[in-house]
């Protein structure tokens, strides 16, 4: 096991690695950015190393500087969190040359997953139905027009090396499709680096259900059963909940075997997760594999009581999983919201000092928080700020645990989610469960 | 680097460590205790504490990037030439030749006074101003921080 990690991430993840780590009786050292010099992850780490000025791309993306952190604390492992980079394979092939451990799956899975065309190809021979769309990037405007036509509208337009619901377009009428594929073009050379994109066919009313997924060196892979993130706004998700609601067995019983399926053609080690697509006939085709922990990973944590972070850097460090996958059980039913600080209205970002902060708690609650009254969230990072994760004996005490949970939670200065999720829970489309993807997104 | 001591028991602490902590973080005092030595540090020339740790963030922020302004007393005029990356600290181009620069030497404005290794890159760090070296603050061979002071300049006027 190692004796000490590298954390190369900030708020609410950072300080989730440190309590996996203490935990398990590992020292930590977090690489900050000015911006958190006084954050909580940067108290709570046993060392902390500031790596560079407040702007990601100088800091928290900057591989020089983080490798370098690493080498001059003596760390082992770097853990990197989500998003920043997590999924950027050549940041884990640098680890890998630099003899430190990357917390994470080997540089070629990272790769050949974030090639959202090349992952499609990749499911589809392993037997995971995919939605119906290019066989790899497309060559033009022309192309994905003849693609279309043939297919017939609506259609989705995604940057390759997309992610996180950016680089995408939903195209309703052919006389749409050239613009939305310059936009989508443009977006996606500016966010990814790369403007390749695909096209697919639009699943409407669709619902988002993913399966968490864990490998380790040996070979031995097992799901953690799924999640249903069909709660989005513009493609970001907002609240998880797990078991999926409203699945029919079979369904969920393909869902599982269809992300193993996955997980075992690229030989997948550490966690990640199977995006799929589920219709509302039960049908459900693959749409892309995370490959990193997630943000809704407590939602599984609570119904398995499985240690996900944990389980990493066990993984990481060259530990058997040490379990079947009859040795996994599923317990109730638990939901996380998340608490962006946006206003919930336009969701535009609200920065700011926060004046009070009152975590929720009693019963069945958890909480995923960097925040800290007199925290100023800063205005260069994402606006998650904290998670607010609850566990019921069923879906109605996991709702009602949730809507209590919000009601009790104190958050001034700043402007959160929360009337948000308080108006998504009172809502009987989403109490009555299996909600689509377009009909919360219409109607909150 | 930061260090607690309190996780990793008692550690030494040197007088520049809790002076520079206490420049960081912009604080008006600052008493630490580990292995059997209490220092306490009173800056006369430190602003008002202005309520907590939390609420200092900004500041404190400040004082990383611009910490020449109000440095010890009577340094208020030195120049702090900083860490411009996170790594090791060399004071001499070769372990076995001299130092770039020493305590009192002049050295002009983008004099290299320092090298910073940095995945196995020598980063020379130059003077930014023209000046008389006051101190070195660091050890040749110590780890460095982005923004951690290196040396103090007394400018040439």
């Amino acid at each position: 096991m190692f004796h000490k990690i590298l954390i190369a991430n900030r708020g609410e993840i950072a300080l989730r690695v440190i309590r996996a780590c203490r935990e398990m009786g590992i020292r930590t050292v977090i690489a900050h950015s000015t911006a958190d010099a006084d954050s909580l992850p940067a108290r709570l780490a046993d060392e902390s190393v500031c790596i560079g000025p407040p702007e990601a791309r100088l800091s928290y993306l900057n591989i020089p500087s983080i490798i370098s952190a690493a080498a001059i604390t003596d760390s082992e492992a770097i853990h990197p969190g989500y998003g920043l980079l997590a999924e950027n394979p050549a940041f884990a092939e640098i680890c890998r040359a630099c003899g430190i451990t990357f917390i994470g799956p080997s540089p070629e899975a990272i790769r050949l997953m974030g090639d959202k065309a090349q992952a499609r190809e990749m499911a589809k021979s392993a037997g995971a139905p995919v939605v119906p769309g290019s066989e790899g990037p497309l060559a033009g405007v022309d192309e994905a027009q003849a693609l279309a036509d043939s297919m017939g509208y609506p259609v989705i337009v995604k940057a390759a090396a997309g992610g996180g619901g950016r680089g995408m377009r939903i195209v309703r009428e052919r006389a749409a499709l050239a613009r939305a594929y310059t936009t989508c073009q443009a977006e996606a050379g500016a966010a990814f680096g790369s403007s390749e994109l695909y096209l697919e066919k639009f699943v409407e009313e669709a619902r988002h259900v993913e399966v968490q997924v864990l490998g380790d060196k040996n070979g031995m892979r097992l799901h953690l059963g799924e999640r249903d993130c069909s709660v989005q706004r513009r493609h970001q998700k907002l609240l998880e909940e797990g078991p999926a609601p409203a699945l029919l067995p079979e369904t969920r019983a393909g869902l599982h075997k269809a992300a193993l399926a996955v997980a075992n053609a690229v030989n997948y080690v550490s966690a990640g997760t199977v995006e799929f697509l589920v219709d509302r006939d039960g049908q459900f085709s693959f749409i892309e594999m995370n490959t990193r922990i997630q943000v809704e990973h407590p939602v599984t944590e609570m119904i398995t009581g499985i240690d996900i972070v944990r389980e990493q850097i066990r993984i990481a460090s060259g530990e058997a999983l040490g379990y079947k996958q009859s040795a996994v059980t599923f317990t109730g039913h638990a939901i996380e919201c998340r608490v962006n600080a946006e206003d919930p209205e336009h969701f535009v970002p609200s920065p700011g000092r926060v004046t009070a902060w009152i975590a929720p708690g009693g019963p069945g609650v958890r909480v995923d928080s960097h925040m800290m009254t007199g925290y100023v969230v800063p205005p260069y990072y994402d606006s998650l700020i904290a998670k607010i994760i609850v566990h019921g004996r069923d879906r109605n005490e996991a709702i009602a645990r949730m809507q209590r949970a919000l009601h009790e939670t104190v958050v001034e200065g700043i402007k959160t989610t929360i009337p948000y999720h308080l108006k998504l829970l009172a809502d009987p489309a989403f109490v009555a469960g299996g909600s689509t993807l377009a009909r919360l997104e219409q109607n909150l | 680097m930061a260090r607690r001591g309190s996780a990793r028991g008692p550690a030494a602490f040197s007088i520049d460590q809790v002076v520079e902590l206490a420049v960081r973080h912009n604080l008006a005092e600052l008493e630490v205790e580990a292995a059997g030595t209490r220092i306490r540090i009173v800056r006369e020339h430190a602003p008002a504490a202005s309520g907590s740790r939390v609420d200092a963030a900004p500041a404190s922020v400040a004082a990383v990037q611009q910490p020449a302004a109000e440095s010890v007393e009577s340094t208020a005029h030195l120049v702090t030439v900083e860490a411009p990356m996170v790594g090791t600290f060399y004071r001499a181009p070769k372990p076995d030749a001299p130092p770039f620069v020493a305590e009192g030497d002049v050295v002009k404005e983008g004099q290299v006074i320092c090298i910073v290794e940095a995945m196995k890159l020598m980063n020379e760090i130059e003077s930014k101003v023209a000046g008389r070296i006051a101190k070195v603050v660091v050890e040749n061979g110590q780890p460095v921080e982005f923004g951690q002071p290196l040396f103090l300049v007394d400018p040439l006027r």
